[in-house]
């Protein structure tokens, strides 16, 4: 049934007719080529042209290979639910156009038109989005001019064929068939460029084809003008509105999806315009770079971007309103402004989000070169930040390389600092895990183990040398030894504290802390001690075997176990002594006495007592010399222990007790001591065999600190008898030889100890010993000794000096002494006298030889070593006391001699043949000594 | 007791410490106690070359059984008293 006087077409009908080879029969008269391969072919189809294939896909476009350079940012900003739809929209526009495009179509086909209208209007509100839907921005096309009726997609196949039998060309067709197979692809989301162009080339059909019908074609293309037109009014509030970022966009987007072959077939003006806008966008924003480059701060971007858009509003205002005035359906500027629109929006919904700096860009409509941007803008804005520090410091280049380093330094010292504090912190807490591992009592109760073994019973006694070495640093120190560095404990014991420190501050404490600790200790020792008895438990103690007591006691175990008592050697050392002991009882108590009086007396009586019983004995060996003498030092100390624990005087028959045990062990020492042996008992006598040995020479002035003045003398007379037989005078010649021999060492060393020990003891007896006893006791050397080698050593001449100086003492004295019985007797002046003049004339031949420095194997040679002054010195001390003591006679035999030695000191001085200023001056000293003691002086002497 | 005394007189005394392990060690010595272990600060081992082990290390304990011996300072022992310690020791054997 025709509707309006066509013939009448039932789709399905004629399809099957097609199926059936009557369509072609019935009305397709002249489409021969349906018909090749028959009879009636005419040949035709051989003469087709088959070749010039190769611009199809030009035409029709290609289905091949598409490119990847879509656009789908589009798409995917369109993420919100209410956009979802709408891509559908563009192709319900459709329908009109196909109808439109049929030429037999009349004007009252309008209703599908109008119904398309109305449906249209319910987009086209003022929103923007409506707006972009009508855009249907896919159709990319910039020859804008001709999109007017762009596709006939909904227009059947066989409608076509039907309607226009004689005026389709093969073309036609296939593009109603391409159409077709467009259908099938409509509600895909990919295909819009590729679709688009085909649609495009399907209007250049239908145009060419629609010349035949320009009416219908024009009044159809009034109408939709007038609808787009009306439509675009709406639009251009909010277009320019937008303007900015639609030409910044736009820009993008040419970079980024040009549309496949676009160039070749858009060469309008309308194009060249967009391309100047490109152009100036792009000038626009290289200002904007450079401009960036002095900006670093957001605000001011904004700002300047507010500048632009207002000059770019003004800028387009003319080529907007070209846009307005084409008489063609939607612009292609208009259609990217729908769509840049709609990604602006997004962007507006995801801008609260981004950082300020994301922001800005998209503002600038840099989208795509935002990465690049921010890259730029961040090495703008660093290089704005060493500007503006420049600025800010306004300092020279290099004052700011000194700062940078210095700055530098800082920042790497306190990362030192930091990383070392670091370190120490980890450090301690990491040792902070045994913190308070042990309570206070494990601490106590360890103390208290450590402390109970050292209480002792006598805390002095037990820490006898950390004792008498703090009170001797003390002493040293000057400091008071009124502390006692023993911590006592009742009567029970105590704890000897040894030195004290020197700047411990934790130390009061802990002392304190051990005294609780100890007197805890001693009381609940105590206390046991008292439930022991009440208990009477004592008798049970061991019952079961004995326990192993203080293994953990400090001293190491004794390998040796020597029996003190059966030693051999002490016992012949006491047998030794018992026999010494039954001399003195021989001798008696008058012993004593008998040492008091003069030298020259006790020498004869002793000469009487050795004839009577004298026992002669082999002299001491050194073992029993060490063995007696570490008798002595026993007693010794036994002695000074007594001292110190002397009894208060309060307390009398302590200090009776006192008094009785010092004796008896000061009369034991003196019976070691071997003094009392007769004379001529050995060689040398065992009291000088004593002295041989350092550790004896030493011993001397302690032991005789608590000998009486009876004593004293006695031993000295004894010294003095047998002087020529100690060692240090046999042994004297060894110190004649060259320094570096073991012998001269060891009589240097002997030497020594005994003018330090042996001289020192007896110098208070000298000095405090009268002109008489000088006398006896210079006699007694004469006699008993070889003077001359006495003389030539230096204990020797020190013994003489002593003595004549203290006669010079008691000379001096003479003259302005008040005390009568101080007076030497004339007779004693007269034996002294004798006895200087016996030793000055004995003395006289050696006077040049007496000095070291005269007797070394140089002086044989006839030159004096240099550096022997300090060992003359002794010399010239002794020949000046000799002088002094000497008359006028005497006084020039000794000028006489010594005129060669005085001479060659005070030539060798004055001439500077001596090695420094020193040695000059040691020289003249001792000559000065002996001159001086003469009445004259080195001065004197004329060269 | 008496070395035990001896040490204690030499508390911050510079002292050289031989190990039975062949080990001298030189340091100030801190506190001894009656077991004569020794604590010592500062401390330098002599052959560094041979205990590299031992050169962060900066003080110690050691163990009065595992030393050999002590070098004293001389200047810091009063030989004389130390003999007479001795003797006083040597007079009282009970206190062994």
């Amino acid at each position: 049934m025709s509707f309006f006087g066509f013939e009448e077409t039932d789709l399905e009908k004629e399809k099957q007719q097609f199926l059936h080879g009557q369509l072609r029969s019935s009305d397709t008269d002249d489409l021969t080529v349906y018909t090749w391969g028959e009879e009636s072919y005419d040949g035709l189809g051989d003469a087709l042209e088959e070749g010039g294939d190769e611009r199809n896909n030009e035409t029709f476009g290609s289905t091949g290979t598409v490119g990847k350079d879509f656009d789908f940012s589009a798409a995917t900003l369109s993420g919100s639910e209410n956009l979802q739809p709408k891509p559908s929209q563009p192709y319900n526009d459709q329908p009109l156009k196909s109808y439109a495009s049929r030429p037999s179509e009349s004007q009252v086909t309008r209703p599908p038109a109008a119904s398309h209208v109305s449906l249209e209007s319910i987009w086209d509100d003022n929103s923007p989005f409506s707006l972009r839907m009508n855009g249907a921005g896919r159709t990319s096309s910039p020859s804008s001019g001709r999109v007017q009726s762009p596709s006939t997609l909904q227009q059947p196949i066989g409608h076509g064929m039907k309607q226009q039998p004689g005026t389709r060309t093969l073309q036609e067709i296939e593009a109603e068939m391409r159409a077709a197979a467009e259908r099938t692809r409509e509600h895909t989301l990919q295909r819009q460029l590729l679709q688009q162009q085909q649609h495009r080339r399907e209007e250049e059909e239908y145009r060419r084809q629609q010349q035949q019908q320009q009416q219908e074609m024009e009044l159809e293309l009034l109408q939709r003008q007038r609808f787009l037109q009306q439509q675009q009014e709406q639009q251009l509030q909010l277009q320019r509105l937008q303007q900015q970022q639609i030409l910044q966009q736009r820009e993008q987007q040419h970079h980024r999806t040009p549309p496949p072959r676009m160039l070749p077939v858009s060469q309008s003006p309308r194009f060249l315009e967009h391309q100047r806008l490109l152009l100036l966008q792009q000038q626009q924003e290289q200002q904007e770079l450079l401009r960036l480059q002095q900006l670093e701060e957001q605000l001011r971007i904004e700002d300047l971007e507010r500048q632009m858009r207002a000059q770019q509003i003004s800028h387009h205002g003319g080529s907007h309103l070209d846009h307005d005035r084409h008489p063609s359906g939607p612009t292609l500027a208009d259609m990217e402004a729908l769509q840049l629109l709609q990604q602006q929006q997004q962007r507006e919904i995801l801008r609260g989000s981004q950082s300020p700096t994301k922001h800005s860009a998209h503002d600038n409509g840099l989208y795509m070169q935002q990465p690049n941007i921010q890259l730029q803008q961040r090495l703008l804005s660093e290089l704005a930040n060493t500007e503006f520090l420049r600025e800010m410091q306004g300092l020279s280049q290099a004052d700011q390389e000194v700062l940078r380093a210095e700055a530098m330094r800082k920042i790497l010292e306190t990362e030192k600092m930091e990383e070392k504090r670091r370190r120490k912190a980890a450090k301690i807490a990491h040792m902070s895990r045994y913190n308070d591992i042990m309570t206070q009592s494990d601490k106590d109760f360890i103390t208290r183990i450590q402390v109970s073994q050292l209480v002792t019973q006598d805390p002095y006694a037990d820490d006898f040398y950390a004792q008498v070495y703090g009170a001797i640093m003390r002493s040293r120190m000057g400091l008071g030894s009124d502390d006692e560095r023993v911590l006592k404990f009742g009567t029970s014991g105590g704890i000897g504290l040894g030195v004290p420190q020197r700047g411990a501050n934790r130390r009061p404490n802990a002392m304190q802390r051990m005294q609780q600790q100890v007197e805890r200790i001693v009381s609940n020792a105590r206390r046991r001690e008292e439930e022991k008895g009440l208990h009477s438990l004592h008798s049970l103690q061991g019952a079961l075997g004995k326990t192993s007591g203080r293994s953990y006691k400090a001293a190491p175990r004794q390998l040796l176990q020597v029996d003190s008592n059966s030693s051999p050697t002490l016992s012949h050392a006491q047998t030794h002594g018992h026999i010494s002991h039954q001399n003195d009882n021989s001798s008696g108590d008058d012993a004593a006495a008998e040492a008091a009086k003069l030298g020259r007396e006790a020498l004869g009586e002793q000469h009487n007592a050795e004839t009577s019983d004298l026992v002669r004995k082999d002299p001491l060996s050194r073992k029993e010399v060490l063995v007696t003498l570490e008798a002595l030092y026993d007693l010794v100390l036994q002695l000074e222990q007594l001292k110190r624990n002397q009894a208060p005087p309060e307390d009398e028959q302590a200090t009776a007790e006192w008094q009785n045990e010092f004796k008896s062990v000061l009369d034991q020492t003196w019976v070691l001591l071997k003094v009392m042996v007769p004379l001529a008992t050995s060689d040398p006598h065992p009291f000088i065999s004593i002295l041989s040995i350092a550790k004896g020479k030493k011993l001397l002035p302690r032991l005789t600190r608590h000998l009486d003045n009876q004593r004293m003398l006695t031993l000295l007379t004894l010294l003095i008898a047998c002087f020529s037989q100690l060692d240090v005078i046999r042994n004297a010649p060894f110190l004649d030889n060259p320094e570096d021999t073991p012998d001269h060492s060891e009589v240097e060393r002997q030497t020594q100890a005994f003018l330090s020990g042996v001289i020192q003891s007896i110098l208070p007896i000298i000095a405090k010993g009268s002109l008489r006893l000088i006398s006896g006791l210079l006699g007694l050397l004469l006699d008993r000794n070889d003077v001359v080698a006495i003389a030539k050593t230096r204990p020797g001449l020190a013994l003489l000096t002593l003595l004549l100086t203290r006669v010079e003492v008691i000379k001096e004295s003479l003259h302005n002494a008040t005390n009568i019985e101080e007076l030497p007797s004339p007779e004693d002046a007269e034996q002294w006298q004798l006895m200087f003049d016996h030793l000055f004339q004995l003395l006289t031949p050696h006077f040049p030889f007496l000095f070291p420095s005269s007797r070394t194997i140089d002086a044989a040679a006839g030159h004096i070593k240099p550096g022997m002054d300090a060992p003359d010195q002794p010399v010239w001390q002794f020949l000046a006391a000799l002088a002094l003591h000497a008359v006028t006679e005497q006084h020039q035999i000794l000028v006489t001699l010594l005129r060669d030695k005085v001479l060659d000191n005070v030539v060798s001085a004055k001439k500077g043949w001596v090695a420094d200023e020193e040695e000059r001056h040691a020289k003249l000293a001792n000559v000065d000594l002996f001159l001086h003691a003469l009445g004259l002086d080195s001065s004197q002497i004329a060269m | 007791m008496l070395i035990f005394s001896v040490f204690k007189t030499l508390t911050d005394q510079q002292v050289i410490v031989e190990l039975k392990n062949d080990l001298s060690i030189t340091g100030v010595l801190k506190s001894v106690d009656q077991f004569l272990n020794i604590r010592l600060d500062n401390i330098k081992v002599l052959d560094e070359a041979r205990h590299p082990h031992m050169m962060a290390v900066k003080n110690c304990f050691i163990r009065g059984s595992v030393v050999r011996y002590v070098q004293l300072p001389a200047e810091h022992v009063d030989t004389q008293l130390l003999e007479d310690a001795t003797r006083r020791e040597a007079q009282n054997p009970n206190k062994r």
